[in-house]
């Protein structure tokens, strides 16, 4: 059942729209101006009471650290003595050369003593400077209008330029780390429908299950994948979850294809054939589906052998086809009768005639352009394309 | 909008750091709380251009290409680690690094310094706040890392593979590190150029910032060498590139400049010495960030760029450097020159090794900038190599090497020369001997090495004869040698380690130029090359796939000469997103050797293997090491604080270095 296989795939391309954010949304120039005055006036607080901070006596401190370090070099002097490096003259004279420098600081000191404390006046001036700079020069240079924009959060780009493989390994590393992120697990589910990886799709759909509890479309979908994975054995599970998709969603016709299609393939011909009325009963009469339906109906309804055309149909057919191949091969005709005949022959089972009726087309329009569809039915049906076995 | 908000923050800072600057130098004397609000300023500057920064890294991380830089320098399948390290192997982000270095440190002296004198505080932080203003302005107006890209693309440009390293992570922070620190110097001696003040304390204050920036410039300088050996396929170490040169002069002179401030601490001596070399070591540091950004060069390190940010970055360099020796021209008579010793002394030595530093500061920078300048003003190329600088540096190296272990064994102001060669005597019997061992079991040769050997013995042992001297090994029992080896202060062992190390680079330097040996083949998978007692088998050859590049594997099993095998793997990468190849040499360590293995581009399906042996190569970095290490135990050393020593009755018990 093949044909079943195909009719039914739901393709869900991922929508870029679905894939997992990786950053914060968007925020308005309003948020980000708030934010840099906020900073600002942040920074310029504390210059301000910094200056007002601590009070320590300064030149206590200052005379401190230069007496300890004389100290350091006068204890380094008896140390070298008593290590014998110097001599008792020569430590003497280290010792006197010390005690110069350290007058001679001293009254420097004196001299550079601070003058005046800073005003707030200055201090004022200062930090509106700050202010001004910043945001005079932001203006020129900056780009407030203009968010962000990490990989992850560009939708056109998960659409246009990711392909399948790449967005499913983007969501699975994501999943690793969040296995319990439901919505990431319904984004990779029909993904891997789509790429044939039917055990993954069921795995991610019993999760989404699990997580969210089940419903009509899932437990469709989950069968779905189950019973690509048996690969046409079918899945006792899968039957349980479409039943209970049918009962519970009467308004769905995918369930009862699939059900239908199941049942037809093990033969429960009557079961079958309500199984598709049901569905065609739902159909708008566009699906892609209903030929399928319909055949499968006709199927079901013949007790599995395929419906074919009566005996007098059938001749009668095969004079026609049998008068449009005579006059195709003496006067010649359009690329859609000979695509007729083609197809006319493939219907009454007759694939060797096929193959000679549309060699004969390829003969008549050499270029495969002119051809047109003709090409894509032999294709499907298997016969010998231009030459090359497909 | 966290990109905006980085943008504003860095803006922010720049407004900061400019009112400092004018603030400071128009009310420097007015005490403690202009010095308050300085320090205030420069942890605000540090922390906005933190943010600045964070920003940036989270833009590259989230593959944000509404960001230009990110669109340059990113691609979404880089790792994780090259996304960051991305942001600063460009040069509007390093700019961004630069500057928050410089913050950085300019926050830490607000934050360690409080017991600076409030003017010397002052003026210090007023200096940094110019730099940061001068080098966040060209950052900003001429390139703006947060520039932005409408409509963003929808993959970026990828980062030069050369750079897709861990050492992108390591090496440009930490030179940087060195570079910038050294700034703090230059701010010191500026403030003390402005203020008068310019006393021993001042040495104190300035020697751990210049031990720092040394430390951080000699492991940037080593992971700059080990990375190029490694990452750029040739097999060699130092190449006397104009980019590495101009992070060499710096560290030539900030080695004088810890020397020498070592004697104006001790001695009050050196004093506008030390200033001067204070100054050429930063202005050194900028002309290195000169020649990577102004495109005039072409290496690893540039970045591609137009000549008006050459011209703007120039026109900084003679403003900062020129205003700096003006200012010194103006005040350096002024100061107060400091106390006399003879010439052979502790303080004489320390000259000498000034002296050749100094000199080959000059040689470098005259064999780095001729050419430029003559191709600028002639329009002849010429290129000065590797054997000008080893002639020329080699010669002025070597005289230093002879003396310097007898630096730490002169006392100061007045010492014994023959003392101190009777108590090296020991030292130079052991190099001598191991030197001629050596030679004799390698098989004598008429060249340079033997005596090469000779210096980087000498030097070595005589660093370790000091610290056997100090603790009288031999002479007294040995437990009381443990005790007086264990009460030695830090700073012996620094000097001590700093100087074995020196010796240890010479050594591997010696013996990896003189026994290194090389072998360039055909190689199919199933044959055997063999080098210096290696036996090279070519395994197989495959290709895998990473996650953004392909790669050509050459699996080698080596077989060492004691028989064991080892698996070694040389790649050759080819990078997705810009199809620019790269050599993934394979380097395995035998002791210290190593054994360097290359594979050539195929050639008609036959692969072209480049083999080296490399003996004692890795000593060249174990050394630089050491030096790193020692400088780090120095800054350990209470005296070398900012603060005061706190136990200064311990301090007594031992002599000052």
């Amino acid at each position: 059942m093949m044909c079943v296989r195909v009719a039914f795939r739901v393709i869900r391309p991922i929508d870029g729209a679905f894939l997992p954010l990786g950053g914060v949304k968007h925020l308005g120039s309003m948020l980000f101006w708030f934010i840099a005055i906020a900073i600002t006036a942040i920074a310029c607080a504390a210059l301000f009471y910094a200056a007002g901070g601590r009070t320590v006596n300064v030149s206590a401190a200052e005379t401190g650290d230069s007496n300890s370090h004389f100290r350091l070099v006068l204890a380094g002097i008896d140390a070298d003595l008593a290590a014998g490096k110097l001599g008792e003259a020569e430590a003497n004279a280290a010792r006197s050369e010390l005690a110069r420098e350290i007058i001679r600081l001293k009254a420097e000191t004196g001299k550079t003593v601070a003058a005046g404390d800073l005003g707030r006046t200055p201090l004022l001036v200062g930090l509106a400077g700050i202010a001004i700079l910043a945001f005079a020069i932001y203006a020129a240079l900056g780009n407030p209008n203009l968010p962000g924009q990490p990989l992850a959060d560009r939708t056109e780009i998960a659409t246009q330029s990711l392909d399948l493989g790449t967005a499913v390994a983007r969501i699975e590393q994501q999943l690793a780390a969040k296995p319990d992120d439901v919505r990431g697990w319904a984004v990779i589910a029909p993904a891997y429908t789509e790429m044939g990886r039917f055990a993954d799709a069921a795995k991610a759909y019993r999760r989404v299950i699990e997580l969210s509890g089940p419903t009509p479309k899932l437990q469709t979908s989950l069968a779905e994948a189950l019973l690509l994975e048996s690969n046409g054995a079918g899945s006792d599970e899968a039957m349980t979850l479409l039943r209970a998709a049918s009962v519970s969603d009467p308004a769905d016709p995918l369930p009862r294809l699939y059900l239908a299609a199941e049942l037809t393939r093990t033969g429960q011909y009557d079961e079958a054939a309500t199984a598709w009325q049901g569905a065609l009963a739902l159909s708008q009469g566009t699906e892609p589906w209903l030929a399928a339906a319909q055949q499968g109906l006709a199927v079901a309804q013949n007790d599995g052998a395929p419906a074919g055309p009566s005996p007098g149909e059938s001749q009668m057919i095969a004079q026609m086809v049998g008068g449009l191949a005579d006059r195709l091969a003496s006067q010649g005709g359009s690329v859609e009768e000979w695509m007729q005949l083609v197809r006319a022959y493939l219907v009454l089972g007759d694939k060797a005639q096929a193959q000679m009726a549309y060699d004969d087309a390829v003969a008549a329009y050499p270029k495969a352009f002119d051809r047109g569809e003709l090409d894509s039915i032999a294709l499907n049906a298997g016969l010998t394309l231009n030459g090359a076995t497909p | 909008m966290s990109i905006e908000l980085g943008h504003f923050a860095l803006i922010l800072a720049f407004a900061v750091a400019t009112v400092s600057t004018i603030g400071g130098y128009m009310f420097w004397r007015r005490g403690q709380r202009v010095a308050l609000v300085l320090s205030q300023g420069a942890v605000l500057q540090f922390v906005l251009v933190a943010a600045a920064f964070a920003a940036l890294i989270q833009a590259f991380i989230a593959s944000d290409f509404s960001l230009a830089l990110a669109v340059n320098n990113s691609h979404s399948l880089k790792p994780l680690i090259y996304k960051i390290s991305g942001v600063w192997g460009n040069h509007e982000g390093s700019m961004v690094l630069w500057i928050l270095i410089l913050v950085a440190f300019g926050a830490m002296v607000a934050t360690f310094g409080r017991r600076l004198p409030s003017d010397l505080m002052t003026l210090v932080l007023a200096t940094q706040s110019l730099l940061v203003a001068a080098f966040g302005g060209f950052t900003l107006f001429t390139s703006n890392p947060f520039a932005r890209m409408v409509p963003p693309p929808l993959e970026g440009n990828d980062l030069n593979p050369v750079l897709q390293d861990v050492g992108l992570a390591i090496h440009p922070p930490l030179l940087y590190a060195g570079y910038v620190g050294f700034s703090i110097c230059f701010s010191f001696a500026i403030a003390a150029l402005i203020s008068g003040r310019i006393d021993q304390a001042w040495a104190r204050w300035v020697r751990p910032w210049t031990m720092l920036s040394w430390t951080f410039l000699t492991l940037g300088i080593a992971m700059g060498s080990y990375w190029a050996y490694y990452e750029l396929g040739w097999g060699g170490w130092w190449f006397w590139d104009p980019v590495e040169n101009a992070s060499f002069m710096p560290w030539l002179a900030g080695t004088a400049l810890l020397h020498s401030a070592l004697v104006m601490e001790k001695r009050n001596a050196l004093k506008i010495w030390t200033i001067f070399l204070s100054i050429i070591t930063f202005s050194l540091s900028l002309l290195g960030t000169f020649l990577v950004r102004s495109g005039i060069l072409t290496s690893v390190h540039t970045f591609a760029s137009d000549p008006t940010r050459g011209l703007v970055i120039l026109a900084l360099l003679a403003l900062v450097i020129g205003g700096a020796f003006f200012l010194f021209a103006l005040r350096a008579s002024s100061l107060r020159q400091g106390g006399l010793f003879a010439p052979v002394s502790r303080e004489g030595a320390l000259i000498v090794n000034n002296l050749f530093l100094a000199t080959a500061v000059g040689a470098v920078l005259v064999g780095t900038l001729y050419p430029l300048l003559l191709d600028a003003l002639v329009g002849t190329t010429i290129s000065v190599g590797a054997p000008f600088f080893n002639l020329t540096f080699g010669a002025l190296m070597a005289p230093l090497l002879v003396v310097l272990p007898f630096g730490p064994f002169l006392a100061w102001k007045r010492a014994d020369v023959m003392a101190a060669a009777q108590r090296l005597m020991g030292a130079a019997a052991l190099a001598v001997f191991l030197t001629i061992l050596i030679s004799a079991l390698g098989g004598v040769s008429i060249s340079l090495a033997p005596l090469g050997l000779l210096l980087g013995f000498w030097v070595a042992f005589g660093a370790i004869a000091e610290l056997v001297d100090r603790s009288k090994l031999g002479r007294v029992p040995l437990g009381e040698s443990w005790r007086r080896l264990a009460g030695l202060p830090r700073s012996a062992f620094s000097t001590a380690i700093a100087h074995f190390g020196m010796g240890v680079t010479v050594l591997g330097i010696v013996a990896t130029s003189a026994w290194e040996t090389e072998l360039v083949t055909t190689l199919n998978p199933g044959e055997t090359a063999e080098l210096s007692g290696y036996s090279i088998a070519f395994d197989s050859f495959s290709q895998t796939a990473a996650q953004n590049y392909v790669a050509d594997e050459g699996h080698f099993t080596i077989t060492g000469p004691d028989g064991k095998t080892r698996p070694m793997i040389a790649e050759r990468r080819t990078y997705v997103a810009t199809g620019t190849p790269t050599t993934e040499a394979a380097i395995e360590t035998y002791g210290f050797s190593q054994l360097y293995l290359q594979l050539g581009e195929p050639l008609d399906d036959t692969h072209v293997l480049r083999v080296w042996f490399k003996p004692y190569i890795t000593l060249i970095w174990l050394g630089a090491l050491l030096m790193a290490g020692a400088g780090f135990l120095s800054l350990t050393d209470r005296r070398m604080r900012i603060g005061v020593p706190k136990r200064v009755a311990h301090a007594a018990a031992e002599p000052a270095e």
